[in-house]
């Protein structure tokens, strides 16, 4: 079996569209953010059951591809303490992250039908799974655990408002235990990325660097940010709990808001 | 027969067919029975989806570009997102201009409550006429505005599978489903 599955080979079924990183971010309505900035998920909106029906089926093929990263993980690198290799106990985290993941997946497939959406009724991207094809297992944590898995905290927190806020009992209990599982998720990134580079500051300094690199471009031009408006709020306290220090949370907060200027600037040029 | 207008014909920022959307529109006011000329106005530069009828007399609807997108593919026209996000409004529309409907609010001024119980009843009879109609999401929508609730849903059928309803039925159920979430005691 090979190492290093290429995205494009990602086995899906014929209900599943798959969509390029480019296309997505290509829209000139509005790049990733697709126009959505100031768009907060509050149940006021007369669109907010779509807009949550969307975002829920996000999330549904990105633990798709969290379970093929945590999974490949597990395979691509031989076992042991070398910088080109993995530690069993990273890969027993791995593997039980896979565990998560799958059960995640169940959960999501259920929540899609409580809510009215069919399996592949939006399109995938792969910039999951992408995330986890890097080379160095650290640059591979800290992408994926700590940038798109801490991702995944801001939306399942903003998600679990949203039911709570609605009334809906079924997605507020689902989005909290999953959570709680992504909270576990970074604190994993974040423990194995300060122990396999307690030695090696440079290799921590790539690493963070990577992680700033995704933690930008899936700022979706501002749609995650502090701001009462943002369609994704920035959650500091499961951040905390997950292994962030406050310079780190204020650190992707600057580079949210650095997104939403850029994405300001690019679409007043636009419309220029 | 009635007319349809589209516009722009042109599209720049997406890649929609005004002949495409013309030709379901005028299959869905002979369906629903509106002998109206209508002209559509599409603002292609969002993906956001509001529709709303914005004049009677003439009937002109206004459509954030999003609400026509096949959610499949980014920028591409989605004939069933056409018919559902265009019959929702026609069918409201045809109701408005129907005496025996009764007397309902300007859009505007419709709670979301009234809104979603609405569109129940007139989605469901779009369902009736053959349209792909996606029940469990409306029921969602429905269930976000109504409380999620097993009064909630009764009433919700009793709208999705209504026919000859008037707007006091549509304010009976909205007041059924209030009751059902007031705390007793």
């Amino acid at each position: 079996m090979r190492k290093i599955h290429p995205p494009d080979e990602l086995a899906r079924d014929g209900r599943f569209a798959r969509i390029t990183t480019e296309q997505r971010f290509g829209d000139p309505r509005g790049g990733g953010t697709a126009g959505r900035v100031g768009t907060r998920l509050t149940p006021e909106r007369p669109e907010a059951p779509d807009a949550a029906r969307a975002l829920m089926h996000g999330i549904f093929v990105g633990e798709i591809q969290a379970l093929e990263g945590a999974g490949r993980t597990c395979w691509d690198f031989e076992t042991g303490e070398g910088a080109d290799q993995a530690p069993f106990a990273l890969k027993l985290d791995m593997a039980r992250q896979c565990w998560d993941e799958a059960r995640h997946c169940e959960i999501s497939v259920k929540l899609s039908e409580h809510m009215g959406t069919e399996i592949g009724e939006f399109s995938e991207s792969t910039f999951l799974y992408e995330a986890a094809c890097n080379p160095d297992p650290v640059l591979r944590l800290t992408g994926v655990n700590r940038a798109l898995e801490g991702l995944a905290i801001d939306v399942f927190n903003t998600m679990r408002e949203f039911g709570d806020r609605s009334g809906d009992p079924v997605l507020y209990f689902c989005e909290d235990w999953m959570l709680a599982d992504e909270v576990t998720h970074v604190k994993m990134g974040s423990d194995w990325l300060r122990k396999l580079t307690a030695n090696d500051l440079e290799r921590r300094e790539r690493a963070l660097e990577f992680q700033r690199v995704v933690d930008k471009l899936f700022s979706f031009g501002g749609l995650r940010g502090e701001d009462e408006e943002s369609p994704i709020r920035l959650a500091r306290r499961f951040r905390e709990l997950a292994g962030f220090t406050t310079e780190e949370i204020d650190e992707i907060s600057g580079i949210s808001a650095e997104a939403a200027r850029e994405e300001t600037q690019r679409r007043a040029a636009a419309s220029a | 027969m009635a007319a349809v207008e589209v516009s722009p014909r042109e599209f720049t920022f997406v890649f929609y067919d005004a002949a495409v959307i013309e030709e379901i529109a005028a299959r869905l006011l002979e369906d629903i029975g509106l002998d109206r000329h209508v002209r559509i106005e599409i603002d292609e530069t969002t993906p956001l989806g509001r529709v709303q009828v914005i004049s009677l007399e003439p009937l002109v609807v206004s459509v954030q570009g999003g609400a026509f997108e096949d959610t499949r593919r980014p920028r591409q026209l989605g004939a069933d997102r056409v018919s559902d996000s265009l019959g929702r409004v026609l069918m409201r529309a045809r109701d408005r201009l129907d005496p025996a409907f009764g007397d309902p609010p300007p859009d505007d001024e419709l709670s979301l409550a009234q809104s979603v119980a609405w569109d129940a009843y007139g989605v469901g009879r779009l369902a009736g006429l053959g349209y792909p109609a996606q029940r469990q999401r409306r029921l969602y929508h429905f269930r976000n505005r109504h409380g999620f609730t097993d009064a909630a849903d009764r009433v919700f059928d009793r709208l999705w599978n209504g026919d000859g309803l008037t707007w006091a039925d549509i304010e009976a159920a909205c007041a059924e489903t209030e009751e059902s979430r007031t705390p007793v005691g």
